[in-house]
């Protein structure tokens, strides 16, 4: 049983379920180190996720979809932006509101568009990136099916996911942006008297997390899934929050967090063939990822310390 | 030509009038020391000058021409730079980024952090500000964050430094250093505001001082022109008593018993190590100290908020040594805490809340977990005016008051409440001299009414004027006890630095006096 769960593919699966959450973890870094907390992720990957599938309805071309759903992602948080920056509402409530405004504005769209609701018609998905098949026999054979399965298999984003990770760590911690994003939501005073402007900067934040969070959509619906089915997102945002505070606010961090749950997903799918052997219901296998976070959140990482001023409206003067 | 001139500046918020056609003129290598008590408007005028806030009406000149600084940033490219009361420094960066933030060195918006490093290395060498710029802000000490915000001006190209307060945190000893920095500024070519509302701070470090009083300059004088009495009469409006007579203690039971005490501090250290006193009924004794030395530690396992490891503690024959905050109240200990904001007041709160404070669970504000709130705001009312509080209402949030008049309302409630000890840890800081001269008044009422008083200060002026003992507390143990008589600043100094051949002010060697008690 064991080399039946143990596959190239259970580790391919992990790393493809943790591509969404990584990029609006992602997203949720860059936002909440500007001091503006992003719960609305999962309504921004939802609205991401619809128009970049309507777009591949309409044009046929799954890239230009990668494309709307970033922009898409980018105008609701927009909203966010507006509401949290400028109006200097609660930002939970702002970002709570969007998540209600994507649920009902693509269920709306759905029957709008396509006159019913639920799923739409399947479109055509982006395709892995590399297509190379066996090579070798032997030990070395069995090495390339592992790493032509785990690391060779992928569609684009679930790289691109990988090359932001790594690009914006080292932004963060090497460029006059990620100085300034990690002063801003750390005391944004210093920064507005430091003659920087505040809002300018948490609102590019918030559009970026807006642009991650709508690429996440994208790899979503137009690389895995290959339809849209209205609140398929299913809590992802929220996961993606939490991998953020579990990978310390960090893109890498995040990325990394992103995959220990992607990884107890793909887990539990795996094993879910093996009910009969392990005897429990198959509500528990679906439990275990969130367990995981539970457990991760509460328990090992002990007390994680996150920006001083997140959440936290700014006023001049 | 004056570095920077204000003229006839004029700010109005809401119901008040903060500058009222304040002019100023700042010389090339001039100290200014901007004077005036807590809301005369000094702050508002500097934040003018530095784009923070915006005039209504008048003109400010830098080097002859005059200019409209709409925001800091362009405060900063005319060579105006500000250290803030409360810190303009991120926490978790380090020295170098906190310095080189909105002016990164690097291309394509890529930080060269060895050019940063290299440049702040430079300046701190070139002005002899010495700090570890690899260190992370919360690492540093208060002396040294002040040090690296002016380092961030002076790397910002600062040639006029506007310092807002730049002592209310400071230790002596980091206000001395902070003096010598201002000089070699000074003999560097940069040209320096200090605002302040301290009179021997004033006198010690200013060429010139203007006096500001409700929004308004009232004066303008030289510190050779001048004296304390003098400056305190034009800041205030009023004569200021600085030292305020007493009559003779008249020394009752004793009221307050600690023996070999000891508690540890939040790093598990031993801040308070084996220390015995008492406190009698119509006496005030003055715990002397550099902050740090365990006497925070040791008020808090006074008041029921800190444990001690060992000893005991006894009010009147009660022993409270493990008495919680609640309990400490009920048998007669009140206490004006070190930081108000934190401990003493619930800011967003109104007066009569906060004023009720401690009491709210008995009668007659509450029966059986239900407050009364007439009871309350009747309290309320009396205290404020026996307390001189300067509100428009009770229902006045306490964040809206000045420093003063919120330590009024800290002092009101505890003095008020009637109690057999006070225990006032600093009880003036960030105050004015009028404020001060209040609370003095205050805590010697107590005296006079027969009750015990134990006073925690840094300042050696508010101990000298007040104790009729002084304990001297230092690394934990109290290596000194004086009658106020024979007391004196250089004395006690000696002994709160630790009393082996420390020197105090500019180089006058000190010698110790006074009897030698146990330790």
């Amino acid at each position: 049983m064991l080399s039946d769960v143990i596959t190239p593919d259970l580790f391919a699966a992990a790393l493809r379920i943790a591509t969404p959450l990584a990029l609006a973890a992602i997203g949720g870094t860059i936002c909440e180190r500007s001091g503006i907390v992003n719960i609305a992720l999962e309504g921004i990957m939802l609205i991401g996720a619809f128009f970049g599938t309507a777009t591949v309805l309409a044009t046929g071309s799954p890239w230009l979809g990668v494309i709307v759903a970033v922009l898409a992602g980018v105008a609701i948080s927009a909203v966010h932006a507006v509401a949290s920056v400028n109006l200097r509402t609660d930002q939970v409530v702002s970002g709570t509101a969007i998540n209600l405004l994507a649920l009902g504005l693509t269920g709306f769209l759905m029957e709008l568009w396509y006159g019913h609701p639920g799923t739409t018609q399947p479109i055509p998905t982006l395709q892995p990136v590399f297509r190379i098949g066996a090579m070798g026999e032997g030990f070395l054979g069995e090495v390339w099916r592992w790493i032509n399965g785990v690391f060779l298999s992928h569609t684009p984003i679930v790289y691109l996911a990988i090359i932001i990770a790594i690009g914006a760590q080292w932004a963060l911690y090497h460029t006059r942006w990620g100085l300034r994003l990690r002063a801003l939501g750390e005391h944004p005073r210093a920064v507005d008297t430091a003659g920087v402007s505040v809002a300018r900067g948490r609102w590019v934040a918030v559009l970026m997390s807006g642009a991650l969070g709508g690429l996440a959509g994208a790899n979503l619906s137009i690389e895995q899934v290959g339809v849209f089915q209205e609140g398929f997102t299913n809590g992802r945002g929220y996961i993606a929050l939490a991998a953020n505070i579990f990978g310390r606010w960090t893109p890498i961090g995040s990325y990394l967090a992103s995959l220990l749950f992607g990884f107890a997903d793909a887990l539990q799918i795996k094993l879910q063939p093996f009910r009969d052997v392990i005897d429990l219901p198959p509500e528990f296998f679906l439990m275990v990822p969130y367990v995981v976070t539970v457990v991760v959140l509460a328990g090992v990482i002990g007390r994680a310390v996150g920006p001083a001023q997140v959440g936290v409206p700014y006023e001049k003067g | 030509m004056p570095v920077l001139e204000l003229r006839e500046v004029t700010k109005v918020f809401p119901g008040v009038i903060a500058n009222d056609k304040v002019s100023l003129v700042l010389e090339e290598r001039e100290i200014v020391a901007l004077l005036g008590e807590n809301g005369a408007g000094k702050s508002t005028l500097m934040n003018i000058v530095y784009g923070l806030l915006s005039a209504d009406q008048g003109e400010i000149l830098v080097d002859g021409q005059p200019v409209k600084i709409r925001s800091s940033r362009q405060a900063i490219d005319l060579g105006i730079g500000m250290v803030h009361q409360h810190f303009m420094l991120v926490e978790p960066l380090t020295v170098t980024e906190n310095i080189v933030l909105g002016r990164e060195p690097g291309r394509l918006g890529i930080i060269d952090m060895k050019a940063a490093r290299e440049r702040v290395a430079e300046i701190s060498e070139r002005y002899g500000l010495r700090v570890d710029p690899d260190a992370k802000i919360s690492e540093l000490e208060v002396g040294l964050q002040q040090r690296v915000e002016i380092l961030k001006a002076l790397y910002q190209g600062a040639r006029v430094l506007i310092l807002d307060e730049p002592t209310a945190v400071l230790t002596p000893q980091e206000v001395r250093e902070l003096f010598a920095v201002v000089r070699s500024l000074v003999d560097e070519g940069l040209s320096v505001v200090f605002i302040t509302h301290k009179l021997e701070e004033v006198m010690a470090v200013a060429d010139r001082i203007v006096v500001m009083r409700d929004g308004s300059v009232v004066g303008e004088v030289r510190p050779s022109e001048t004296d304390e009495i003098g400056l305190a009469r034009l800041m205030v409006g009023r004569d200021v008593v600085l030292r305020i007579d007493k009559e003779p203690s008249q020394c009752g039971d004793v009221v307050l018993e600690i023996r070999d005490l000891a508690v540890k501090s939040d790093q598990e250290l031993d801040a308070v190590a084996g220390v015995s006193f008492t406190v009698c009924g119509g006496e005030i004794v003055a715990i002397a100290g550099v902050s740090g030395n365990g006497q925070t530690e040791l008020v808090e396992a006074l008041v029921g908020l800190r444990s001690p490891q060992s000893g005991s503690i006894s009010l009147k024959g009660t022993d409270i040594t493990h008495a919680s905050a609640r309990s400490s109240i009920e048998v007669g200990v009140s206490h004006i805490p070190e930081d108000r904001h934190r401990r003493g007041l619930v800011l967003p709160f109104n007066l009569a809340e906060n004023l009720v404070l401690g009491d709210h669970r008995l009668k007659p504000y509450a029966t059986r977990g239900v407050m009364h709130p007439r009871e309350i705001t009747a309290m309320a009312k009396k205290r404020i005016e026996d307390y001189d509080i300067r509100t428009p209402s009770e229902k006045v949030l306490a964040s809206s008051l000045s420093g003063g008049n919120q330590q009024k309302v800290v002092v009101a409630r505890e003095i008020g409440r009637n109690p057999e000890l006070l225990v006032a840890a600093q009880p003036t800081r960030g105050l004015d001299v009028g404020a001060i001269e209040f609370v003095h008044r205050q805590i010697l009422g107590e005296r006079s009414a027969g009750k015990a008083v134990l006073l925690i200060s840094l300042e050696l002026e508010e101990v000298l004027s007040l104790a009729d003992r002084v304990l001297v507390m230092y690394e934990g143990r109290i290596v000194k006890e004086f009658v106020a008589e024979e007391a004196d600043a250089e004395t006690l100094g000696y002994y709160m630095t630790g009393g082996g051949g420390t020197k105090l002010d500019d180089g006058a060697d000190v010698s110790p006096t006074g009897s030698e008690v146990g330790a």
